[in-house]
């Protein structure tokens, strides 16, 4: 029962007069199909269709072929995502030099990380990939030159003491930035909508409530998203964190 | 000679009146004659929200089991042009020609169900059937939540009449869009998930909460000397000054109903219509109730307005501050009104003259005032095309504001096609910030950014820029979606989905781990026994395999149908559809050949271990067999077409028995909807009832069930993705109020995927 009980968090009397906050599983569905197709998640997508009883947005083997490249460059393995997406779709690089020295850039990060975890490892295969593929790139653009600057101060500052702006280029998310960048480079070179829907209501709900606190609306002081185990009396909820 | 036109009736061109401008008249009289000849004003059929809104509650309980015929179930691109059509708004305007019609659709069946519930002579006319109400949506408005639940309101409405209508006069014209359950409402007070049409079906409120637009002029709302012309919209000085006392300054009108903060920005247009070329001294605003009507608008406290003989503008006093140019005969002159800001502007032939006022508060009508006789003005409240690109102002790409170029670069109208407004104020942005010196340019910067940058494109900007950090704190943003999207599966009973989707964020983690040694957590999804239930009746429903769904549900939820019984009907009846559907594609194999594939036998393994387990083997395992026919001999389809014949025959017989005492007029008429079927000899290409068998009258009658499974089980059904998009939903419309940033949202961009980029 505390499920009934949990409210939706406004009092339903006070917006009682409004009162449609129905959604529809249909919608819901389709949110999520969109959702596992544009992010690249090819068997829960092709699975979900079958199981939900929608047509597929993609085919599984274009969505499959996405991932691939992104599971590549979460894996570090950057030379073989850019050999895949050249493959897949050979002139996403060519029309965009910003994200083509995005990814060398990746690039010798991840060679500056090898680097780095081996002590007394030889930096000169570091040294020459940013000689031979960064260093003609850079003057293109100022943020190229800034950011190849950056990244070959990895290789002079010692690692346990970066300061914060160069320890986030060694962080993981930068492989999520550049591959989620990727992705959406295919997706619009596919003609395809390269941003999911739900991401776009996540922070709609995020803005709405920034707003209306920002505006002084009556509000209890937090919004339950109902996503924790222990507000979910059925405990059927698998938790991430 | 004033008083030989009796107020509010249509333009007549009269010769004896030098000042009238019978050049105007077939222009002025041509499209209200069209859209409301004999149409009372439309304030009346909105200030009676008690009187509709009870009728139309009445009536949504009967309509219970009519499927949308707009609903499109089936996924991809058609899917969401179709969610379009439901809601017919498209935020960048791509649906503007289909609103316009459907704003006369709307308004045609009204006036005829009307009649035909008059020459019926049904009880329900007391109701107020009699008026008619014409609806209009202004073009700068079609993507607000606020308008479109005027429309939804109007939509109901008409919707009950015209139910009423066929009721009278057999299913004719019973092409009803509801699927709403009041029962269920009752039931489920936490939620309401699974009901799709809920939206589009609910009745006005009852509160009058939802305030109309104005629409017209208001006769009793104005000084003696002025006219309303042509169904008013019109305006007209027609007192001769000598002929009075001269205890007037001026004249002045109002319209019918105060602009609705709700809508973010209000705008109307104002032609002048004067015959003489000379200066005009007609004022052009916005004023409360309480401002003297003997005063130009712009003059008195509490009203603002723009004036055609100097350019000034007033608000609240008597003396003008220099604003724009001069108006007269022949210009348009528009008036718009940021809620937000609390700002006016004015536009003159189309072009945007800047902020006027600020700080403007109140219930402010639509106002205009004159001094002259012969003065004579057209009010465009938004039944027709504006001359001045308000739709651009308010118009904006969602996703692609959200998104930024490999460059850097924001794009504004990339995606949609772009719209020249979009262009030309990029680069008149671009020219202005760039070449402008500073100092000098700082006012006209922020005048543009105050002013012209499009609201809409500004708030979805800041929307998608918005950090979600806050929202379940250690997630970001991807994490928390896709644990958005694994509890929703698992919830749902997609337990396959769950388990593959599981896999690949699993994999997706570790490759983003450095550290090998590190253990990540394993997601581990349970089967829920009354999710994979749930899902599995509504996965035999989607099928069309009405039968296996009630097989299902009287195994595990015995009690469901029995207590439900209007959704048990409405099983029945779709039953009963679906088996004339199937006798359908057998006559004409070619006509719908996804429908077959949709048979598909997922359920099968399921259904064996249910007959197997739970003994249920006395029912006849019917369902499955017709549609695996299509490479017989035709003989022997025909053979199996004859039975399938005397089956449903023998079907709809037991259906009739079963409800024909049903005292219920929907119970009535929804079956004579499906017995009609049957004197088609092919009722899939049969305009006037392939609707009925439409697939997509699945997913109501499945959502029901679900709905009417979850209450039964005594659970809330949201999962918290549900319960995002349920805050969300309420979190604008607080915004809402009193025009605030989320008159500008809706919220339908956001979680409805659109078709291309």
């Amino acid at each position: 029962m505390a499920d009934l009980v949990r409210p939706l968090f406004v009092s339903t009397i006070r917006l009682g007069k409004y009162a449609d906050p129905a959604v529809s599983l249909s919608d819901i569905n389709a949110l999520i199909l969109d959702y596992l197709t544009t992010e690249g998640y090819p068997s829960a997508a092709a699975k979900f269709s079958k199981e939900a009883n929608l047509r597929p947005q993609q085919e599984e083997e274009s969505v499959r072929a996405r991932r691939q490249i992104q599971h590549s460059i979460h894996l570090g393995s950057i030379q073989e995502a850019i050999d895949e997406l050249n493959d897949l779709e050979p002139h996403v690089l060519d029309g965009n030099p910003s994200l083509h020295f995005a990814l060398l850039r990746l690039q010798l990060v991840e060679l500056i990380r090898v680097c780095n975890s081996t002590p007394g490892a030889d930096i000169t295969p570091a040294l020459s990939f940013a000689t031979k593929e960064l260093a003609p790139r850079a003057p293109t653009n100022p943020e190229f030159l800034e950011d190849l600057e950056r990244t070959m101060a990895l290789l002079v500052f010692p690692q346990e003491s970066l300061e914060p702006q160069l320890a986030a280029i060694l962080h993981p998310d930068l492989r999520r930035t550049v591959a989620d960048r990727v992705n959406k480079a295919i997706l619009s070179c596919q003609n395809q909508r390269r941003d999911a829907a739900i991401r776009n209501l996540v922070r709609l709900r995020a803005w709405a409530e920034n707003t209306a606190r920002d505006s002084k609306k009556d509000l209890p002081a937090r919004i339950e998203l109902g996503l924790d185990a222990r507000n979910d009396g059925r405990g059927d909820s698998p938790m991430i964190s | 000679m004033a008083n030989s036109y009796p107020s509010g009736s249509p333009g007549v061109p009269d010769s004896s009146m030098p000042t009238g401008a019978p050049g105007f008249m077939p222009r002025r009289s041509s499209y209200a004659s069209v859209v409301s000849g004999t149409a009372p004003p439309m304030s009346q059929s909105f200030q009676q929200p008690l009187r509709s809104g009870a009728f139309s509650h009445l009536l949504n309980q009967n309509a219970d089991f009519n499927y949308d015929p707009n609903y499109q179930y089936l996924s991809g691109h058609m899917r969401y042009d179709s969610r379009a059509y439901d809601m017919d708004f498209g935020a960048n305007g791509a649906y503007h020609g289909r609103s316009g019609s459907l704003g006369r659709n709307g308004y045609l069946p009204s006036f005829s169900s009307a009649y035909g519930s008059v020459m019926n002579g049904t009880g329900y006319s007391v109701f107020g059937i009699g008026h008619n109400d014409y609806f209009f949506v202004p073009s700068y408005l079609r993507g607000s939540k606020y308008v479109q639940k005027l429309e939804e309101a109007h939509k109901a409405k008409i919707q009950a009449h015209k139910d009423n209508a066929s009721a009278q006069s057999s299913q004719a014209g019973s092409l009803s869009t509801s699927a709403s359950s009041v029962n269920l409402h009752a039931k489920m007070p936490a939620s309401h998930r699974g009901i799709a049409y809920e939206v589009i079906e609910k009745s006005p409120p009852e509160d009058g909460t939802l305030a109309p637009l104005p629409s017209r002029w208001n006769s009793q709302d104005k000084y003696g000397g002025l006219e309303v012309l042509s169904d008013g919209q019109e305006v007209k000085f027609t007192a001769q000054k000598t002929d009075r006392d001269r205890d007037h300054e001026a004249c002045a009108i109002r319209a019918d109903h105060p602009m609705p903060p709700q809508c973010g920005i209000y705008y109307f247009e104002v032609t002048i219509m004067s015959r003489k070329r000379e200066e005009s001294s007609i004022g052009i605003g916005f004023s409360s109730k309480d401002v003297p009507l003997s005063r130009l608008p712009g003059w008195e406290p509490e009203s603002w307005a723009y004036h055609g003989d100097d350019g000034h503008s007033f608000g609240c006093q008597s003396t003008g501050k220099h604003y724009g140019p001069p108006f007269a005969a022949g210009d348009i002159i528009g008036c718009g009104v940021n809620f937000r800001t609390g700002s006016a502007f004015f536009t003159k032939n189309g072009d945007h003259l800047g902020t006027a006022f600020r700080e403007i508060k109140g219930k402010l009508f639509p106002s205009v005032g004159m001094k002259k006789s012969g003065e004579h003005i057209r009010v465009n409240f938004g039944q027709s095309p504006f001359v001045f690109d308000i739709d651009g102002m308010m118009s904006v790409s969602p996703i692609s504001s959200t998104e930024l170029r490999p460059t850097g670069q924001p794009t504004f109208g990339a995606g949609t096609p772009s719209s020249s407004y979009h262009r030309r104020l990029r680069e008149f942005l671009a020219s202005a910030t760039t070449f402008v010196p500073a100092g000098v340019g700082e006012g006209l910067r922020s005048w543009l950014k105050t002013s012209m940058l499009a609201e809409k494109t500004k708030i979805y900007q800041e929307i998608g820029e918005t950090s979600t950090a806050k929202l379940a704190p250690p997630l970001n943003e991807t994490e928390l979606i896709q644990s958005l999207v694994l509890q929703f599966l698992s919830h749902e009973g997609y337990v396959e989905t769950a388990r593959g989707f599981a896999d690949e964020v699993h994999s997706e983690r570790k490759a983003l781990t450095l550290d090998p040694n590190v253990e990540l957590e394993t997601f581990d999804i349970k089967e829920d026994e009354d999710a994979g239930h749930r899902q599995r009746i509504r996965a035999a429903i989607l099928e069309g395999d009405v039968e296996r769904a009630l097989k299902y549900t009287n195994a595990f939820y015995p009690q469901v149908l029995k207590e439900n019984e209007h959704v048990y009907f409405r099983l029945r009846c779709r039953r009963f559809i679906e088996m004339i559907r199937q006798g359908a594609e057998m006559q004409n194999p070619t006509a719908t050949p996804a429908a077959k594939k949709s048979n598909g036998h997922s359920g099968d393994w399921y259904d064996d271990i249910i007959n197997h387990e739970m003994e249920l083997d006395d029912q006849q395992p019917q369902g499955n067999n017709w549609d695996r026919m299509d490479t017989e001999e035709s003989s022997e389809n025909q053979m199996q077409y004859q039975q399938l014949l005397q089956e449903t025959l023998a079907y709809g017989k037991d259906l009739q028995a079963e409800f024909k005492d049903d005292p219920r007029r929907e119970v009535s008429k929804a079956l004579e909807e499906a017995f009609a079927l049957i004197a088609y000899t092919d009722p899939l290409n049969a305009k006037e009832v392939s609707h009925l068998l439409d697939p997509k009258g699945r997913v109501a009658v499945a959502e029901e069930l679900n709905s009417a499974i979850l209450s039964s089980l005594g659970k809330s059904s949201s999962a918290a993705l549900e319960q995002l998009y349920q805050q969300t939903s309420v979190l604008l419309e607080e915004l809402r109020e009193g025009g605030g940033h989320g008159a500008f949202v809706n919220i339908d961009d956001f979680a409805r995927p659109k078709p291309g980029i």
